[in-house]
């Protein structure tokens, strides 16, 4: 797949100023090419995950989601036209 | 310079002045100023919680070290109710739905929010010149950008506009725009405080933290942002650092990265001065050792190719379905495209599109799984230097400001610009930017967890260069 799908930009194309860093990485030669991630931990212990429970949003937090829509009509929120008639 | 937190918390409390008298000042200053700094006033917000602290004050009430005190927020928290523009096109009418952690906290504590601050848009940036609302000029020099991509944070705090501000920082972006505008700015170790309701850039790098002109406020901004937080699994339990812990410092050997200040490409003045500042930390009977470090450019490369594939994937839901500036087109599809291409500026399609080249097929293994591999090895370069010093001391940037509009020419000058910063972050290690020792100032990293000898060494430095 091309960059512009992926990225869902059109006629986005790969940036030479970008392409000149990714090219010091390719010929980089680390020592090991496995991470281990020995250094820095950021995942969480199976034994201090956070309980899961749902919390009601306030009203005022639904109003807030309500307002930032982007398209309303009659009092419906209008999604992009999924299925082409 | 002396606490400013403690020395207005002071004036209120004697009652010299008043707290909305305070608030409107700052607004003010705000409102007139010509450094771009400002993306949306809270006056109503502010004015409302002034008149509280004055009440309890008139009361007699006890006020808290923070209640009253006027701050800035990067454009990129959360604080409901608020405009959370992200400096985007896309973003430019959304409204935080909820308030960021940090944010709270310092609510919580009575602190009064004043502004939200120009930056680049979502910290994609090292000048603050990737913004709709117009580049954030220097606080010293005009003509000359103020950094980023905290650029906004660093000159209201510079100007005074406010009295401390929360930045953040995934490469950089507080360190740098501190240099460049002379004065502190705090990267805690990665963790210290909770990302939530930070917009995410990439998130094994953001951390949030503040901008202030002594190392005191800095001290007390931080002691009140940290801990814990369940709704980021990633934030770290850590201990308060109180002012006498950081009174003397126990520094007694430095360290500094021989090939940044051999590189070719470091200022010859930024060198000298550096330089100049190790010999003055010598006299002070501190050993100094110079240390052996990556290459700048696959510190910036290893760097930009993570923070790139973060971003592409952070970035993926800002697709117009929910909130931001749709623009609807014949399908789904191209609804997504049209409303990505017209609505990202050109630096932050540069690094989704750098980004998603990295994680696709055939090119993950080549670059993304060894730029994983190269951080690795820099965290554990980190650790053996950490047995040997205490600190690490860096020269900020390798240059001084560049003038507004040289950047935006030539990206990969300005990618290059981070080489001094960029390390750090990828090992999630404490750094303060002190406005010392070189025309941008000076870096000082201890190891993780180790903020408070971070800013017993900042004190050292005041009385020492």
């Amino acid at each position: 797949m091309t960059v512009d799908i992926l990225s869902s930009i059109k006629g986005a194309q790969p940036s030479e100023s970008v392409n000149k860093l990714f090219d010091v990485i390719k010929n980089a030669h680390p020592s090991n090419n496995n991470t281990s991630n020995t250094v820095n931990h950021n995942y969480v212990s199976v034994s201090d995950l956070r309980e899961d429970v749902v919390v009601e949003s306030s009203a005022m937090e639904k109003q807030l989601i309500l307002e930032n829509f982007p398209n309303k009509k009659n009092g419906f929120l209008v999604v992009a036209k999924v299925i082409e008639g | 310079m002396d606490s400013k937190i403690k020395e207005i918390h002071q004036q209120l409390v004697s009652k010299q002045i008043t707290c909305t008298a305070l608030v409107q000042e700052k607004l003010d200053l705000l409102k007139q100023n010509t450094y771009n700094s400002v993306n949306s006033l809270l006056d109503s917000l502010a004015l409302d919680l002034a008149a509280k602290v004055d009440v309890k004050i008139a009361n007699g009430e006890t006020i808290g070290l923070l209640e009253g005190i006027p701050f800035g927020i990067k454009d990129v928290y959360m604080l409901q109710g608020t405009y959370t523009t992200a400096s985007s096109e896309l973003l430019k009418n959304y409204k935080s739905p909820y308030t960021a952690t940090a944010i709270q906290k310092l609510l919580d504590a009575g602190a009064i929010p004043l502004v939200k601050e120009n930056c680049d848009s979502f910290g994609h940036g090292s000048s603050s010149e990737n913004t709709i609302f117009g580049a954030v000029k220097n606080a010293i020099n005009p003509e000359l950008v103020a950094g980023g991509s905290s650029g906004g944070s660093a000159v209201n705090v510079a100007k005074d506009y406010t009295v401390f501000s929360i930045g953040g920082d995934t490469g950089g972006s507080i360190r740098q725009p501190a240099g460049y505008n002379h004065i502190y700015g705090l990267k805690p170790t990665y963790g210290r405080i909770s990302r939530f309701g930070l917009m995410a850039y990439a998130s094994s790098t953001d951390c949030v933290g503040p901008l202030a002109k002594s190392i005191e406020d800095i001290r007390i901004v931080l002691n009140v942002m940290s801990g814990k937080d369940p709704k980021d699994q990633t934030s770290i339990a850590s201990s308060e650092i109180s002012e006498e812990s950081i009174a003397t410092s126990a520094v007694k050997t430095v360290g500094y990265f021989k090939n940044f200040i051999e590189s070719d490409a470091i200022d010859a003045e930024v060198k000298a001065d550096f330089l100049a500042s190790i010999e003055k930390i010598k006299a002070k009977g501190i050993a100094v050792k110079e240390l052996d470090f990556f290459k700048s450019d696959i510190l910036v490369s290893t760097y930009y190719t993570l923070a790139m594939a973060e971003t592409a994937s952070n970035l993926s839901r800002l697709d117009g379905t929910n909130y931001g500036n749709r623009i609807e087109a014949e399908n789904l599809i191209e609804t997504y495209a049209v409303t990505r291409s017209e609505n990202f500026s050109e630096e932050t399609k540069r690094r989704i599109v750098g980004g998603n080249q990295v994680l696709s097929q055939g090119f993950s293994d080549e670059i993304y799984l060894k730029g994983l591999a190269v951080r690795d090895q820099i965290s554990e370069n980190f650790s053996k230097d950490f047995e040997e010093v205490d600190v690490i001391l860096s020269p900020v940037t390798p240059s001084t400001p560049p003038k507004i509009g040289d950047s935006l020419k030539d990206p990969l000058a300005m990618y290059l610009s981070d080489a001094y910063t960029v390390g750090f972050s990828l090992g999630q290690l404490p750094t303060l930017t002190v406005p010392q020792g070189t025309s941008t100032g000076l870096q000082i990293t201890a190891a993780k967890n180790n903020d408070e000898l971070v800013m017993q060494f900042a004190n050292f430095l005041k009385d020492t260069i």
